[in-house]
């Protein structure tokens, strides 16, 4: 699947998170996957219906179905190997056969699954009928499998046959045992190798003893076959040569059934692979709360209630409880609001959500109305692996706008996290204008975190802002104990984004921010003085 | 006598149903001796079940030439081996492929169907190993037998009864042949720990060089390892070494009994006094399978 996104911008936006939650389960899953592509521009109309089909089945099917589908498909071996022996005209080993029929049971009971659950939207994997009822003779209670007789009456005579011979050339042997232990006086010989001491062992020795090796005080033997005991072994062998041809020829026989049903065994094992990474997004949109977007034509990423999974997990694993943002972007935003108050998150859950919709899944969101894009581009300080020692912050920021404005994609998601904070403000909010001003120009939707003032102003861009602190957070008289200070902020930090009116004034709560966090009073008050 | 039966024997006197059979060495007759368990499970008409600890290094048996000893199994049997050393004759029943890999590629577990000469070969893991063995268990099978490897023996628990297998492979004399069992012995029948004396713990294996740090520094203390497989490194008893040590173990393991082997490639030994030394040395009852005695 070649995704319209780098590694590093999947990283930031969740993107390598939903395409492990959404994981199929089994190897015929992850084969599908890899043929899927990412919805992109173009594709509206097939997103809308398979998102509609992974939301209808969400609300349809109960989640015990599912997971009783999920191991279902994972309970059925990869028929491949042998579908590739067979048509490259080789004959089928027992195991080939074994895992054949497992994999007919498994076929049978997840159609019998998705027919109970009146699974719709996604097609049912064939029946191959024919091999089923081939392969019935060779199923052991155990759901083994077996070349049995009933696979041929040639094979069961040949077989009754040598059982027979083994039975007489086992009789033959142990007349031969019974009289080498009484020539050595012994109470038993064993069946194999074994030591007779010399002084037992009055020469010559009989002919019923073969010596494999001598010792000073012993021989090392075996019996040694007389003229009646080899008659029957000969026989024995014809017979062993017979049933070793016969079980080839039904091997040969069941490997040609096979290959007639080649093309259904190959269509099952496909759609299988459809069914394991269509219940994977069902799954996935059951665990999580998503509504079924509007897949627009027109370009925006508009949400009422949205949630950044991976932070949501993250917080909830942590006893803290995440704030859903909502947000209208239809064009170019600019975000503003304090330090800790969202902004990044809500950069990476517009990410998120376009997303999922790319993704074909449902939206983690109360509502969502989301256009397709055939770029996705994070510019910011984002991971550490991306930095190299030549290359500062700023640096790699303008190598990441560079490549995307290379691009020049015709609808791109540009979600822009601090531009330039870190090279000269004057500088830098320069720039930063300049680009707001050029991702309107291109009619890209993009997102643009900072804290530079008046951005959007400049740059004729709507206003978005975090609406701040509610109220100064507590301060604590005792020492600074980091996570307390973090909770602290939570408790009164609100965490939604609002369009800003012309004239509203904004929050200023880095003071407040810094004086929780345990920065020296003194220098707190020098600063509000400075202000 | 049939060796076999007293095995088995020795096993169900402490009610076990699972029997490893590790060697002190290769070629000392390991395969010969589940074999032999293997037929007197035959004579009972007792399902039972065989499998092996990995690959343990005999890739060509010495006399056969073939990949692994071969075992000749009669309808009924249960064995786990690799799917690439499944006969094409005679067919066997296959009841499942586990999901486990031997060093050979993909496990089957199967039933015998016809007589005939099969390959064992097992998972290289100890935890594999144990869950190979419950499925045999759990398939039908009253008796497990392992044809295990020391250099494997992590794999040996305290449910199992353990046969020593010991041959003329192992020493160039009867008597140090005898002492490399002697060693194994007494590793794997380590006393458990005396809770009321002073005790070192140790988390993972007693290696030879912390055996020599202990002895140069005088420990009196007891040293305490979880069992005796973790003080069985290389293929040898570290034990051995460390006679001025107090070795002791969280749970016990249960060696019954002894086989020996008085041929090999290179030598063979006097088999009386061969079994004789043997027995004297490891303390445990000892079985000559080839010559079908006992000391």
């Amino acid at each position: 699947m070649t995704a319209p996104w780098s590694a590093a911008c999947a990283a930031e936006i969740g993107a390598d998170w939903l395409e492990q939650e959404i994981a199929p389960a089994g190897d015929f899953g992850r084969r599908a996957r890899e043929r899927e592509h990412v919805f992109v521009l173009g594709d509206e109309a097939q997103a809308r219906e398979a998102i509609a089909r992974v939301y209808a089945a969400a609300e349809d099917v109960p989640p015990e179905t599912l997971a009783q589908l999920c191991e279902a498909v994972l309970a059925c071996p990869d028929p491949g190997m042998a579908l590739a022996r067979v048509l490259g005209d080789a004959t089928l080993t027992d195991a080939d056969l074994f895992e054949l029929s497992r994999f007919v049971d498994g076929l049978e009971r997840v159609r019998n699954l998705m027919t109970n659950a009146a699974l719709a939207g996604i097609a049912m994997p064939p029946w191959p009928q024919a091999l089923a009822l081939t392969l019935r003779d060779g199923r052991t209670p155990q759901r083994g499998f077996y070349l049995s007789d009933a696979f041929d009456p040639e094979l069961s005579a040949a077989r009754a046959a040598a059982v027979a011979l083994h039975a007489r050339f086992d009789a033959e042997r142990t007349r031969l045992r019974e009289r080498i232990a009484v020539y050595a006086g012994l109470e038993d010989v064993r069946d194999g190798e074994f030591v007779l001491m010399r002084e037992r062992a009055p020469a010559p020795l009989p002919a019923e003893i073969r010596v494999l090796r001598e010792a000073p005080t012993y021989w090392l033997c075996e019996v040694a076959l007389d003229e009646p005991a080899r008659t029957v072994f000969t026989l024995l062998n014809a017979a062993e040569q017979r049933v070793a041809e016969r079980e080839e020829a039904v091997r040969a026989r069941l490997s040609a059934a096979v290959r007639a049903v080649a093309p259904i065994l190959e269509d099952a094992a496909e759609k299988l692979g459809a069914v394991d990474a269509f219940v994977a997004r069902v799954r996935f949109a059951q665990r999580y709360r998503t509504c079924a977007p509007e897949v627009a034509e027109v370009p925006c990423v508009q949400f009422v209630d949205a949630r950044f999974l991976p932070l949501e997990r993250s917080l909830e694993s942590r006893g803290h409880r995440y704030a859903p943002l909502s947000l209208t972007l239809d064009s170019v935003g600019v975000l503003t609001g304090p330090n800790m108050g969202g902004k990044t998150a809500a950069l990476r859950t517009v990410g998120f959500v376009a997303c999922c919709v790319a993704l074909g899944v449902p939206v983690p969101a109360a509502s969502a109305r989301v256009s397709l894009f055939d770029d996705y581009a994070w510019i910011g300080i984002g991971t550490e692996a991306e930095r190299t020692a030549l290359l500062s912050s700023f640096g790699l920021e303008v190598t990441q706008l560079r490549d995307v404005l290379s691009r020049a994609p015709e609808r791109a998601l540009v979600l822009v996290d601090e531009f330039a904070r870190t090279t000269s403000p004057r500088e830098g909010r320069a720039l930063l204008v300049a680009l707001v001003e050029w991702l309107r120009a291109t009619g890209v939707i993009a997102l643009v975190a900072t804290h530079f003032s008046r951005i959007a102003e400049d740059a004729g861009a709507p206003h978005f802002a975090v609406v701040g602190l509610r109220e100064p957070p507590r301060r604590s008289t005792e020492a600074v104990d980091l996570d307390a200070a973090i909770e602290r902020i939570a408790e009164v930090m609100d965490y939604r984004v609002h369009r800003v009116a012309a004239d509203e004034p904004l929050h200023a709560d880095a003071l407040a921010l810094a004086e929780v966090l345990g920065l020296d009073p003194a220098l707190i008050a020098r600063a509000r003085a400075v202000l | 006598m049939h060796v076999g039966e007293a095995l088995i024997a020795h096993a169900r006197a402490i009610a076990k149903r699972s029997i490893v059979v590790v060697g002190t060495a290769k070629n000392v007759g390991k395969t010969v001796t589940v074999t032999a368990m293997a037929e007197a499970l035959e004579r009972r008409a007792e399902a039972f079940g065989l499998c092996s600890i990995g690959h343990d290094g005999e890739s060509l048996d010495v006399l056969e030439g073939t990949a692994k000893p071969r075992v000749f199994l009669r309808a009924g049997a249960f064995f786990v081996t690799a799917r690439a050393l499944l006969p094409a004759h005679p067919a066997t029943e296959i009841l499942e492929m586990p999901g486990e890999d031997s060093a050979l590629g993909p496990i089957v577990v199967a039933r015998v169907r016809t007589a005939g000469f099969f390959e064992i070969a097992g998972p290289p893991s100890a935890a594999a190993l144990r869950r190979m063995i419950q499925r045999l268990f759990a398939h039908g099978a009253v008796t497990v037998l392992v044809d295990g490897a020391i250099d494997r023996i992590a794999a040996v628990r305290s449910e199992d009864a353990i046969v020593i297998a010991t041959g003329a492979a192992s020493g160039a004399t009867p008597q140090s042949a005898a002492r490399e069992a002697q060693a194994l012995s007494e590793c794997l029948r380590l006393p458990v720990v005396d809770e009321s004396r002073a005790a070192l713990e140790l988390d993972g294996a007693l290696t030879a060089s912390m055996v020599t740090q202990f002895l140069r520094a005088g420990e009196r203390r007891q040293i305490v390892v979880r069992d005796a497989t973790r003080i069985v490194a290389a293929g040898r008893s570290v034990a051995g070494v460390a006679r001025g040590l107090d070795l002791r173990c969280e749970r016990s393991l249960h060696a019954v009994a002894c086989t020996v082997c008085p041929a090999a490639p290179s030598r063979s030994f006097e088999p009386r006094e061969f079994l004789r030394t043997v027995a004297g040395a490891v303390r445990l009852p000892c079985y000559d399978v080839y010559a079908g005695a006992a000391a």
